[in-house]
């Protein structure tokens, strides 16, 4: 599919305005929408379970080395667009067939000193073993036109589907935001990682491959990490050292399909002593690569050493148990779905030393 | 709604936003299988403590700016089920009776189904049928919020202590002209002490044509058309004007009886002649002063004269208030402290004397800010002595704690204005026909001319209404400086 872009002339400006794709929440509507009536007058059980956080285990690569020498930061105050995306799932609770799930994405932006957010969502999905399929197959195909994976992993678990379709939301939020924004920083949640079961390595190539067309620089920042160096996790072992500064990675090397499509580093953005990997786009000069952390830097609140603007994404689309309520409340009402109270095994089995299915 | 809890006589109650629920609405809590039902009120409102509403308001600050800018695209139309679930609020009602078989009780002893339970709101009119508040002299009072009348019949004033109080400009004297007036039209008689001389007009209509009420209000002013004479006078109630409002000590008492009665036997009590005896009086200097001092403060005050046609009697207005009905004001504005304690002495005097002797049935006595005037004896004296010769009182103050604690515990009936300060509902709450946390929270947020009535009035189910308008003149308002400059 060959990108196109409407050209707007006025009398002062011409300048590209890409059509967003707006086809991926139409379908997450359509396809929301028609699960919730395959569920319609069926008892349902609340979730009994606390709010499922959306995650990617990392493999454990081999040969991982951190130079101990930091690239020092100096903060770049030139006027740039920062932009972050975040996406969040949380299961509502389970019907006789299936799971009722609700999805929701949120990017943040600062221009001109000013945080501005687009929430999308919540969109809720009745998942059954049997619309899976069709379901993911679905939405995957109105995202790319075309399906990645054609592997019997492809569709995942009825479990999975939560953070599978999250993920798909936000694979999508992150390519519009590719699309539209230029000579800017765009901030992922996560890494660049790809090669795994919800983000095959041409679908994150194409969103920074989009990314780089617009002169814009990914950065993916970790809130928690799996590396380790010697034992210890990379984000554990900073020098005594003024901050703001990085710490680069060697030697990370992963298992195959998955694929690294960023170089790490450790980075440690103000005296706050805590630390995030960050991985940036490995296409990126290193030169670039360094001038758009000062700009993050010099444009952004960092509290905690976490731009803000990714905090805000996340913050948004997290849902708050008021939210969750409310959404019961909406299945309930408009689409007829009565709440019933599914015994707790193990509270029932155990009594006071059942502490529940997760524990 | 939906029945959360029950601690002691206070449930709380979930409710809705659609639901529109205000302190002092009344609400009934049935359960089907008990065949109960519990008959609440609100007394007070919350946010329901709904999980995550704190997160869902902080997240839209963003580091203590502006609230973050931005689109919601909500295709699911989520939100508002989400503000429907925030604005949830939970009311905090007092059980008040439980209805069985359309009987009504003042038990709360058990407890309705959770689960089962359905809440509807109870109309005042309901209420009122329930509680079979009604009567052959009905009073109305004014409106509820839900646009029914407050209806009180006038016996349930009759034979009981009243209070009207509630903080400057909310109406409380504006309701005692409407209980005066009801009253009134029901032929009874009324006393008012009216310390502002606010009361004297109630007989014409705010365009000052006469009312209905004209010819029954008699508006007397001391030593202007309210006089009276010596020998009118019965030593009783000239004893009690010495002793309580002028303060003459026991042994000048005794030499003053002496005297009185001397003058009487001769046939001349008269003032000249009362203080050409004091001057002649054969005794110590100081009995003799302090007799002097007080005959001068009788004749300053003008309240007493030796002219027959110049005094009012009393006794005339009370015979005629006693066969049609009415109003007898005594207007003590512009008259001393020391003034108004003699024509106060003297009125209750000759009240307790008629009522006495039978000459009246029974009198219903409006006292405004009554610590101004009374004597501390007869406050003690209204609730209990007085009661039984048949004054009723009723105490109008926007000072409530001028008003002693045995009255609050003594009284029937309360009509209750906004109060804000905390020390005044307090004084209030002691009242033994109210609980505290009713008079504390509904009180304090009562709009001006609102009013919270409790007690036998409303058979103890308190009811908030707007005080109805009347075509009286009123006569409360402040003089004001800037008004005319407007």
């Amino acid at each position: 599919m060959i990108e196109q872009y409407t050209i707007t002339t006025t009398p002062k400006y011409n300048f590209p305005q890409p059509t967003i794709d707006t086809t991926l929440p139409q379908r997450f509507l359509e396809q929301s929408l028609h699960s919730l009536k395959q569920v319609q007058h069926q008892p349902f059980q609340l979730n009994q379970q606390n709010f499922q956080q959306f995650q990617i285990l990392e493999q454990h690569p081999s040969n991982l080395r951190l130079k101990r020498q930091p690239i020092t930061l100096k903060p770049n105050h030139q006027e740039t667009t920062i932009a972050a995306v975040d996406t969040s799932t949380i299961k509502i609770g389970e019907t006789s067939t299936g799971i009722i799930i609700a999805i929701r994405g949120a990017t943040t932006w600062k221009q001109n000193r000013n945080y501005r957010y687009t929430r999308l969502g919540p969109f809720i999905f009745h998942i059954t073993e049997e619309n899976k399929n069709e379901l993911y197959k679905t939405l995957e195909k109105s995202y790319f036109n075309t399906l990645y994976s054609s592997n019997r992993h492809a569709i995942p678990h009825l479990m999975q589907m939560p953070t599978r379709l999250a993920s798909l939301l936000e694979r999508w939020l992150q390519t519009m935001l590719a699309k539209t924004v230029t000579n800017g920083l765009i901030l992922f949640d996560g890494s660049l990682t790809s090669g795994t079961i919800d983000t095959p390595i041409q679908r994150m190539k194409d969103i920074l491959t989009l990314a780089r067309r617009n002169k814009n620089t990914v950065l993916a920042f970790s809130k928690m990490t799996s590396l380790r160096v010697n034992g210890y996790l990379i984000t554990d072992q900073l020098p005594k050292y003024e901050p703001p500064y990085l710490l680069e990675t060697t030697g990370i090397q992963f298992k195959p399909p998955t694929t690294l499509l960023g170089d790490v580093y450790v980075a440690r953005l103000n005296k706050a002593n805590y630390a995030f990997r960050l991985d940036i786009d490995s296409e990126i000069p290193l030169q670039l690569r360094m001038n758009a952390v000062e700009k993050i830097l010099g444009n952004d609140l960092y509290m905690q050493g976490y731009p803000e603007t990714l905090r805000l994404s996340h913050i948004l689309c997290t849902f708050t148990a008021n939210e969750v309520l409310a959404i019961k409340h909406f299945i309930t009402r408009k689409h007829g779905i009565q709440i019933i109270n599914r015994p707790d095994m193990h509270k029932l089995l155990f009594g006071p030393f059942g502490k529940g299915e997760f524990s | 709604m939906k029945l959360y809890k029950k601690e002691g006589n206070i449930l709380q109650i979930l409710s809705f936003p659609n639901e529109n629920s205000e302190k002092g609405d009344y609400l009934l809590i049935e359960d089907p299988d008990a065949n109960k039902a519990l008959i609440a009120q609100v007394i007070d409102m919350q946010f329901a403590n709904i999980p995550g509403v704190l997160e869902e308001l902080l997240r839209t600050l963003p580091d203590g700016g502006e609230p973050i800018q931005g689109e919601d695209i909500d295709p699911l139309e989520i939100a508002p089920h989400i503000t429907y679930m925030q604005d949830a609020s939970l009311l905090i009602c007092k059980t008040r009776a439980t209805l069985q078989n359309e009987v009504l009780s003042p038990s709360s002893s058990w407890l309705p189904s959770r689960s089962q339970s359905t809440i509807k709101k109870l109309s005042v009119p309901m209420l009122m049928k329930l509680a079979k508040v009604e009567g052959t002299r009905p009073i109305i009072v004014g409106g509820t919020k839900d646009s029914a009348l407050l209806t009180i019949d006038a016996t349930a004033i009759d034979g009981t202590l009243n209070i009207v109080t509630g903080k400057k400009g909310c109406g409380k004297s504006h309701l005692s002209k409407l209980l005066i007036g009801s009253l009134i039209g029901y032929k009874a008689t009324v006393v008012i002490f009216d310390l502002n001389g606010e009361y004297t007009s109630i007989g014409m209509t705010n365009d000052g044509k006469r009312n209905m009420y004209y010819d029954k209000i008699h508006a007397l002013t001391p030593s202007q058309n309210f006089k009276v004479a010596l020998d009118q006078l019965h030593l009783n109630v000239v004893m009690g004007i010495l002793i309580h409002a002028l303060h003459l000590p026991g042994t000048s008492s005794r030499e003053f009886r002496r005297l009185w009665k001397n003058l009487k036997e001769k046939g001349c009590l008269k003032l000249q002649e009362m203080g050409e005896a004091i001057r002649n009086l054969n005794c110590n200097q100081h009995v003799r002063d302090a007799l002097s001092s007080r005959y001068h403060a009788f004749v300053n005050s003008g309240f007493f004269t030796d002219n027959p046609a110049e005094a009012t009697f009393l006794d005339e207005c009370l015979l005629k208030a006693k066969d049609q009905g009415g109003a007898i004001i005594i207007n003590l504005r512009n008259t001393s402290t020391i003034d108004r304690q003699i024509v106060v002495e003297y009125v209750l005097g000759k009240l307790v004397d008629s009522l006495q002797s039978w000459k009246l049935k029974a009198t219903f006595l409006f006292a405004e800010e009554a610590h101004l005037y009374l004597r501390e004896t007869y406050w003690d004296d209204i609730v209990t002595r007085m009661r039984h010769f048949g004054i009723f009182t009723t105490f109008i103050t926007n000072q409530p704690d001028t008003i002693r604690e045995s009255i609050y515990r003594q009284a029937d009936n309360i009509f209750l204005f906004n109060f804000t300060n905390e020390h005044d509902l307090d004084v209030v709450s002691r009242a033994a026909r109210v609980d505290a946390e009713t008079v504390r929270s509904i009180a304090k947020d009562l709009p001006p001319h609102y009013c919270l009535t409790l007690g036998k009035v409303v058979h103890d189910f308190p009811i908030v209404a707007r005080v109805r308008s009347l075509d009286m003149k009123t006569m409360g308002e402040t003089r004001l400086f800037f008004k005319s400059m407007n």
